[in-house]
């Protein structure tokens, strides 16, 4: 699990927003979202000390 | 008619900057938290910084391009994505006796604050959504005010100084669970482990 990943695409979709391209935007957004929830489900599978 | 397409939805432009600005401000906040008490953020919070990162993308295409139901649509996912990792951390940390991650602010933690943000946010583009409900979508950069500029490039310097900083603490790999140091500072400064 590469940690700087959805930070570097999360930049680069910073970077073409500013810069007025919104489709290039949208889809390194779309990448950082797929990247983030692909990091959450390796994170967050730990047993919780809570009976839920 | 340009013109009034250009002026549509100005006021909202405005509050949008106003909430880039306090997406700013939190990582800001989080940024020298880090530095000045030397709390190395775990993977969860810094997958809260991503989040944050990705709600601040949907406001800044709304300031760029004006107000749209798809850049709104953009920030609540990202707050539903940091509502479940901060939730997760709060829930980890909910049993009796465990102090938590971190030093409170306060007297929430970051992590508390963060999933509180989140749910603003989501509030935030439900209210925001019902003021400009009047706007469609426009694929055609606006020029932006000289106030929307500032923020969007303090925004991306925040953010470039997030890669740099998620670098230096794990580099190009996955973060340790508890980190207690930054794996490449060291390795560039040339100290042990």
């Amino acid at each position: 699990m590469v940690m700087m990943l959805p930070f570097l695409t999360g930049a680069i979709a910073v970077w073409c927003g500013l810069r007025g391209r919104r489709r290039a935007c949208l889809w390194a957004w779309t990448l950082t979202l797929l990247v983030f929830a692909a990091w959450c489900r390796f994170h967050m599978t730990d047993p919780l000390g809570l009976p839920l | 008619m340009q013109t009034l397409a250009r002026s549509a939805g100005s006021g909202s432009v405005l509050i949008n900057s106003v909430a880039l600005a306090g997406i700013c401000a939190i990582l800001i906040v989080a940024f020298v938290w880090q530095f000045v008490f030397g709390e190395l953020p775990c993977p969860l919070c810094l997958l809260q910084r991503v989040a944050f990162i990705m709600a601040g993308v949907g406001l800044l295409l709304n300031v760029r391009f004006g107000p749209s139901p798809l850049h709104y649509s953009a920030v609540m996912l990202a707050a539903l994505g940091g509502m479940a990792a901060s939730g997760r951390q709060v829930l980890l940390h909910a049993a009796p006796g465990d102090p938590g991650y971190g030093s409170p602010l306060l007297g929430l933690h970051f992590y508390t604050w963060a999933f509180i943000a989140f749910v603003g946010l989501l509030g935030y583009c439900a209210a925001m959504l019902a003021v400009d409900r009047k706007w469609g979508d426009n694929a055609i950069p606006r020029p932006a005010s000289l106030f929307g500029g500032l923020v969007m490039w303090l925004f991306l310097l925040v953010t470039l100084a997030n890669v740099v900083m998620v670098v230096l603490e794990c580099g190009f790999g996955a973060c340790p669970d508890n980190p207690v140091s930054y794996l490449w500072w060291q390795a560039l400064a040339g100290a042990p482990g």
